[in-house]
């Protein structure tokens, strides 16, 4: 049972969508049934950022040990942590038509720090196409993920503390999801989606490993 | 610390050499000003100034700081390589451009005061947020130019900088704003710290991370 973490994945992201959508929550006004979408919306950011980092750490790998296995993977993790935050300002865009009345707004600064830092990971891949050179691409892009992922930080978990004006629950003066009954609807499936969604993302980030080398091995690119 | 001093000297030396450069540089601050002030037909709010200031003042950073590399690119890299350490290097050019910026941003500053007769209220206090903001852009560009100078992609530098810098500007116009009118003292004294902080993060990323840019 080398896989079971991807049975874990498929077991709880199966008991997420169903209890997701079936279990009871607790009346919120506002809120309403559109509280359901934290089950999708915030594990979607959770793995973003987890991503981001485990990117980050390989490309200080890269820059210690300059394996180009490194580099393979750090861009790995920043492709689907890209793909989760899309998701998650997907997800974010609908519930906030459902609560806020828009689709994007702007007194956010959480929204618009996410909007920014898809922006910087979108460079970041840029970045990667604009070298020919297989060691210098990947040499300037851990350098540019390392302030990459640092200003990222800044942009979601600094400047909103600073600027005072979020909508997000426990943000602004708002009261957290704590304050509401978390205690235990919520919590029996909130936590049990946030490991399925990153064992998912962990999961398709592999993949996308394997494909790569494969196609380096096919296409004879490793220079042994 | 004599050596980085020496490349100080070197980068204006050349600078003031290359009159047509400096010019560039000074004419595209000049035009961008007067269009912006034709455009906007010549009245608007201080928040809005505020905004433009800093719009103008970015676009003239990319501008001026995308060249810092590019000398140095080819053979003079060997050269530089061979008398000088990278830490020393970054240091300089780091020098170089946050006086080079803070000097254009302070033409930006005049320019903007005689065109739309509109001024901060705390001056002292703006160019305070003037010089730590040079700093803090010269910091990341400069060492995104030193990526991009490798690059064919001469855009390259705007499309890295600006999500990156978006930090660091949303907090000096608040900064800024701050400096017009402020309710509390506190907020100011946050909002200085906090871009300080910055500043310094920026700079201690852009000397440990240099090193692997400055080889070939």
């Amino acid at each position: 049972m080398k896989n079971w973490w991807k049975y874990l994945s498929i077991l709880l992201l199966f008991y997420t969508v169903y209890f997701g959508f079936k279990g009871t929550v607790p009346e919120l006004d506002i809120l309403e049934q559109s509280i359901r979408n934290l089950y999708f919306h915030v594990p979607m950011w959770f793995a973003m950022m987890l991503l981001m980092f485990v990117s980050m750490c390989y490309s200080i790998l890269y820059l210690s040990k300059q394996q180009i296995d490194a580099d393979i993977k750090a861009a790995a993790f920043a492709k689907v942590g890209f793909f989760f935050g899309f998701l998650g300002i997907i997800t974010g865009a609908v519930w906030a038509r459902a609560t806020w009345g828009a689709w994007w707004v702007f007194q956010e600064v959480k929204l618009n720090g996410a909007a920014a830092a898809l922006l910087i990971y979108a460079a970041y891949f840029i970045l990667r196409g604009s070298f020919d050179d297989e060691e210098k691409k990947a040499r300037f892009s851990a350098v540019y993920s390392i302030f990459a992922f640092t200003m990222f930080m800044v942009l979601i978990n600094v400047i909103p503390r600073i600027s005072n004006s979020s909508l997000h629950p426990g943000n602004g003066g708002n009261p957290g999801f704590n304050s509401y009954d978390l205690d235990s609807d919520l919590r029996m499936v909130f936590y049990p989606a946030v490991i399925g969604w990153i064992l998912l993302s962990l999961w398709i980030t592999t993949l996308i490993i394997r494909i790569e080398k494969v196609y380096r091995k096919k296409h004879q690119l490793d220079i042994l | 610390m004599v050596n980085i001093l020496k490349l100080v000297r070197k980068e204006l030396q050349l600078e003031w050499r290359q009159k047509t450069a400096l010019g560039t540089i000074f004419i595209y601050v000049l035009g961008t000003s007067f269009l912006i002030y034709l455009v906007f037909q010549g009245h608007i709010t201080i928040p809005v100034w505020i905004a433009l200031f800093w719009v103008i003042a970015l676009f003239t950073t990319v501008n001026a700081v995308s060249r810092s590399f590019l000398k140095d690119a080819n053979e003079q890299f060997y050269y530089l390589r061979s008398i000088a350490t990278p830490l020393e290097i970054i240091f300089s050019k780091i020098i170089y451009n946050a006086f080079l910026i803070t000097i254009l941003s302070l033409i930006i500053y005049l320019v903007m005061i005689l065109f739309f007769n509109e001024n901060i209220e705390n001056k002292g206090l703006f160019l305070l947020t003037i010089i730590l903001g040079a700093i803090g852009f010269s910091n990341l560009f400069t060492l995104l130019s030193a990526i991009t100078a490798r690059t064919q992609n001469f855009v390259l530098l705007a499309i890295l900088g600006f999500p990156i810098i978006l930090p660091l500007l949303l907090l000096i116009v608040k900064m800024s704003e701050l400096s017009n009118f402020a309710i509390q003292q506190k907020d100011i004294y946050m909002h200085l710290g906090a871009i300080a902080m910055l500043d310094v993060i920026t700079l201690i990323l852009s000397i440990v991370l240099f090193p692997y840019i400055w080889r070939d």
